[in-house]
Order: structure tokens, then C-alpha cells, then sequence
């Protein structure tokens, strides 16, 4: 992966920074899948890259409760988004109490050429922001 | 005076595919139907060329997040046929479980929340689901049946990382197997649930002139292995697929078009195996299908989400047998020396049959890959669908007409099917 790949990456940078009752999962963002990762859930932490025409390298941070920004809506490479999973899982009934969204604007894509210098220095501040926003939470 | 209307369907752009829809009516007259794709397996074709053969599986489970199965088994049984490899018994059994796996949690993706809010008059299944809560969450349930199975075997739910060349890198004990047993209890009544569910939609008429075309195994449902067969005479086997399929591309297009050399369209997914293979159901599936009203083989694509609800009881009952008869091998893989040659591999991904072909170097390098999925082999059939969707439906307005037209490419759950919940639609009238 390249930057598309700045997910994953947060996860294995996260490894032994957080406590053991954090759950760490990969997900290519199916809805079903997400509903059943986040289900019971107090706090959900989702990272995900994002194309919306901002600087690569830069993030945003988001209330997963308050709204899915609509630039990131078709930047996705999910097959059903994450924007789907958030609406599905509200009319079922299947919503983390809360939620958090940190997207990390991208660049290149192609796959094995790694992260490039901006994306991997932004992944390096989410997952000090996910530590901290654990530490917080419990 | 000449009356002109163009229907286009635009996708966005996305990293994982594109595609388009355009139709052009002149004076009440169909004058061009064209539906494109873009075709990820191009690239990854390329990217292999040098990679070590034991890469394959892994790279082209990345081609599609929804069905990273097909990719590896059909990756797999090429490397087999290259290398003289056979795989059977209790590995044998698990290859087809983990493909049970992967059905369920695909069928029932697509049959709950892409396909059945068309036949119900939604946008979605999210707003399906306000509605229809039960029933979501019957199809929730169901799906995660599936994702249960592909979790166990292959290594972990999200690109399953445990198959390999010659077998699995880890098997399963059969307590672990026996685990999943009471939820594939549940699910194989919410598996008749959805087929008498589905059977009670309203269809469009249609009764086409298809070839059907799947792999065909003389005693089992298709999954891994059998020869390459159609209702219009073919019976070969998995290495002769270039000699009697060929890709051609068409001017007005960028993707490929597959056609039977000769012919022309032919049609991959679940009503081709259903057609071909009714006889190796099982009996339940099989008067499950009858039952929903349909006959042992069905002509109109609309059906296809009934029978792919039999397909997912199938897949049920299939894996219940798998565990139920499970006896934990010796070893998790087949040991094999790599050699060069050529080595072809067909099975039967959730929307279609996924030809594979590799030629390899000595050292086990990947010299050439061919991957021909599934999509791209209905993608004529899908056009000569719209065609005759326009002909019967030509009166409706402009919205109706591009809300059956889409219901009909869903009809193939085409790779890009989730796709549809961002479509950019235009009418233009000339």
C-alpha cells in the first residue's frame, strides 16, 4: 500500500501504547463488519485515509456523532463506507456510545511504495492522539 | 423531428473502480447501450510479473475486499497445476469451507442491503432498514455467519492471510470448527427465511436466451475444481479457457469484453451454476428453490436474489457437513517443489467464475499472470440486459427508467455494486 495505507499503519504504531482493553482491528470499512466491531462498544477510534482536496498529510478529527463530513463520502476506498456503516448502525440501533473519526489527508497510492514523509509523520500525531484520548476516556 | 434522450449513470471515482452507464434513445429508438468498468486485475497482472509465486494469494486477495477468497483459491489451484500439486481430503474440505464462508457473507451483503431495497422501493438498505429493522438484522446475523467462517480460517476476517500453496498455514481443530456450529443452526432457518422472503418480491418479466457458464464437478455444487462447462455445448477443462473464451476490446470502451470465440456474451454467477449444477444442491435447497416457484433453471436475471438465498442455504448446509465430517490433518499443507510452467486455475467467486493463469520460472517466480474476473465476463450480458430492460420499459419517465436499469446491473452484483450508493445520476434530453 502507499498512503491508502495510513490505517493500518496507526494500528501497528499503536501496538503496547495502549491499554489491554483496547481492541485493535483492520477493517476495509464494510458496514456489517464495522457494526459488529463497534457493537457494545464505549468508544469507537476510527482512522481512515481520506482525499477531500486538503494538504496531504494533514488531519482532521471529527465526532462520528454529530454527522460524516460529505467530501470524504466518495474519497472512501471502502466497498459500502464507513458513512454507511455510521447511518445503518443508527437505524438498527447499533452505535457505539461514542465515536471519533481522524481522517489523514493522502497522497500517493500506489501499492508497496510505503507511506509517504507527510502521511507517516501524521500517523505518527494520531496515534499519540488515540494514546491520549484512551488515557482520557478510562 | 428527431427526439433524443441520453441516460448516463456516472460513478465517482474511486480508488477501487469506476464505472458508467450510458444509454442513447433516438425517436423511441435504442441507439447505443454502453456499460464500462474500470478493471483493477489489469494492474495487478503487472505488479506479480517477478514477485515469488507464495506472493500471489495474498497481493490478488486485494483485488476485491469482498471476495479476497475467490482470489486466492483460484491463485492457489494455478500454482497447483503448475507444480503438479493435488490437495485433498481433510484440506480439500476446508478449502470449500472457508468458500462457504465467503458466499454466505457476500450473497447476503448483496441480497439485504444492495439488491432487495430496489425491489422494495428504497434508496438503500439504510433507509430499507428504518422500516425494516427485523429484517436487517436477520440479514446482519446472517452475514456474520460467513464472516465467522472466513475469521477462523483464514487467519482473521479482513484479508484472510492463512491460505497458501498447497493447503493453509494453520488448520483448525475441530473443537474450534464445532464452535460455529449452533449460529450455522440458526442460520441455516434464517437461510430458507430469506429464500421465501425473496421469492415473494415483484419481477420484472424477462425470460432470456443466456450461456450459461460455470464450473461444473460431477458430484459436488462448484466451488474449487471441475471442469469448465455450458448449457450451450463447452465442456473443458480449466486449461482451455483462452481457447474458447477470449477478451476483445471495443472501440467506444476502454475495459475488455469477454466472449465464447465464436459467439459472443455468456454469463457467469450464481443462475449459470445454479443451471448447470441444480442436480448437486442439497435436497433442502433444492425444494427450497422449488418451493420459492422457481424451475431448475432460471432465465430471468431479476430471480438472481432468490437464488442466491438458495445458494446461501447451500453454503450452510454445506458447511455444516464440512464440520460435521471434519478430521484435523496431519500436516496443514502439502509439501511441493516449485518448477516452471504454466498453471490455470477456475472456481467460483460469490459473483462468477475467476479464471487465474500463471507462467512461472524455475525458481517459482511469477513470469506472467492472467486474472479474468467475473465482472468483466458479464459485462456484455449486463449491456444486452439494459438493451432489452429499454425495449420492454422505454415508456416510463426518465427517473423509473434509470431506477430499473440499475436494478438490473445489481442483478449481477457487479464488483462495483457498492458503488451505486454514490451514483451522479443525469438525464439529458436533446
Amino acid at each position: 500500500m502507499g498512503d491508502d495505507g495510513a490505517g493500518p499503519v496507526v494500528i501497528d504504531r499503536l501496538a503496547d501504547r495502549v491499554p489491554e482493553s483496547v481492541v485493535l482491528v483492520e477493517s476495509v470499512g464494510d458496514a456489517t463488519h464495522l457494526l459488529e466491531t463497534w457493537r457494545d462498544a464505549g468508544l469507537a477510534v476510527i482512522v481512515d485515509a481520506v482525499v477531500s482536496g486538503g494538504v496531504a498529510g494533514s488531519i482532521q478529527r471529527i465526532d462520528g456523532m454529530q454527522g460524516f463530513p460529505s467530501a470524504w463520502r466518495s474519497a472512501s476506498t471502502h466497498l459500502v463506507g464507513l458513512a454507511e456503516a455510521i447511518d445503518l448502525g443508527d437505524a438498527v440501533g447499533v452505535l457505539p456510545a461514542a465515536m471519533v473519526i481522524y481522517g489523514i489527508e493522502i497522497d500517493k497510492v500506489e501499492p508497496g511504495v510505503g507511506l509517504s514523509s507527510a502521511a507517516d509523520k501524521a500517523v505518527d500525531e494520531v496515534a499519540a492522539s488515540i494514546v491520549q484520548l484512551c488515557e482520557d476516556y478510562a | 423531428m428527431t427526439n433524443a434522450r441520453e441516460i448516463s449513470v456516472e460513478y465517482l471515482a474511486r480508488v477501487e473502480g469506476e464505472g458508467s452507464m450510458r444509454v442513447k434513445v433516438v425517436d423511441d429508438k435504442i441507439e447505443d447501450v454502453e456499460f464500462s468498468i474500470f478493471e483493477p486485475p489489469r494492474f495487478f497482472e503487472a505488479f506479480l510479473r517477478g514477485r515469488p509465486h507464495t506472493d500471489a494469494p495474498d497481493i490478488t486477495a486485494r483485488i476485491c475486499g469482498i471476495c479476497p477468497i475467490a482470489y486466492q483459491m483460484s491463485s492457489v489451484h494455478a500454482m497447483e497445476d503448475a507444480f503438479d500439486v493435488t490437495v485433498g481430503g481433510s484440506l480439500r474440505e476446508l478449502r470449500r469451507l472457508i468458500y462457504c464462508g465467503e458466499w454466505i457473507e457476500s450473497h447476503v451483503l448483496h441480497v439485504y442491503l444492495l439488491h432487495a431495497p430496489d425491489f422494495l422501493g428504497y434508496q438503500s438498505g439504510i433507509h430499507m432498514a428504518a422500516d425494516h429493522r427485523e429484517v436487517v438484522e436477520r440479514g446482519l446475523r446472517l452475514k456474520k455467519a460467513g464472516n465467522d467462517i472466513v475469521a477462523l480460517l483464514g487467519g482473521r476476517e479482513i484479508h484472510p492471510i492463512n491460505v497458501r500453496v498447497g493447503g493453509f498455514y494453520r488448520a483448525p481443530t475441530k473443537k474450534e470448527l464445532q464452535a460455529l456450529v449452533p449460529e450455522l443452526e440458526w442460520a441455516k432457518d434464517a437461510a430458507v427465511e430469506t429464500i421465501n422472503w425473496t421469492a415473494g418480491f415483484t419481477f420484472p418479466e424477462a425470460e432470456l436466451d443466456f450461456e450459461y457458464v460455470s464450473v461444473c464437478h460431477p458430484d459436488e455444487y462448484p466451488f474449487n475444481e471441475g471442469n469448465i462447462v455450458s448449457n450451450k455445448g463447452i465442456d473443458i477443462p480449466v486449461s482451455q479457457f483462452n481457447e474458447f473464451f477470449t477478451e476483445e476490446h471495443v472501440e467506444r470502451s476502454n475495459a475488455l469484453h469477454s466472449r465464447v470465440r465464436g459467439r459472443g456474451a455468456y454469463h457467469v454467477g450464481p443462475l449459470a451454476r445454479y443451471a448447470i449444477n441444480f442436480d448437486k444442491l442439497t435436497p433442502l435447497a433444492q425444494q427450497s428453490a422449488l418451493d420459492a416457484g422457481l424451475e431448475p433453471v432460471c432465465n430471468n436475471p431479476f430471480k438472481s436474489i432468490i437464488v442466491r438465498s438458495v445458494e446461501t442455504l447451500y453454503a450452510i448446509e454445506e458447511a455444516l457437513r464440512i464440520i460435521d465430517e471434519y478430521e484435523e490433518p496431519a500436516e496443514p499443507y502439502i509439501a511441493y517443489t516449485p518448477k516452471a510452467g504454466v498453471g490455470h486455475g477456475a472456481t467460483e467467486a460469490p459473483r462468477g467464475m475467476l479464471y487465474h493463469q500463471y507462467r512461472l520460472h524455475e525458481d517459482g517466480r511469477i513470469a506472467d499472470a492472467q486474472i479474468t474476473p467475473p465482472t468483466a465476463q458479464n459485462q456484455l450480458t449486463i449491456e444486452s440486459d439494459l438493451r432489452f430492460v429499454l425495449e420492454q420499459h422505454l415508456d416510463l419517465p426518465d427517473p423509473e427508467l434509470s431506477w430499473v436499469l440499475e436494478q438490473s446491473i445489481r442483478n449481477y452484483d457487479p464488483c462495483i455494486s457498492c458503488a451505486t450508493h454514490f451514483l451522479d445520476l443525469t438525464v439529458e434530453r436533446v
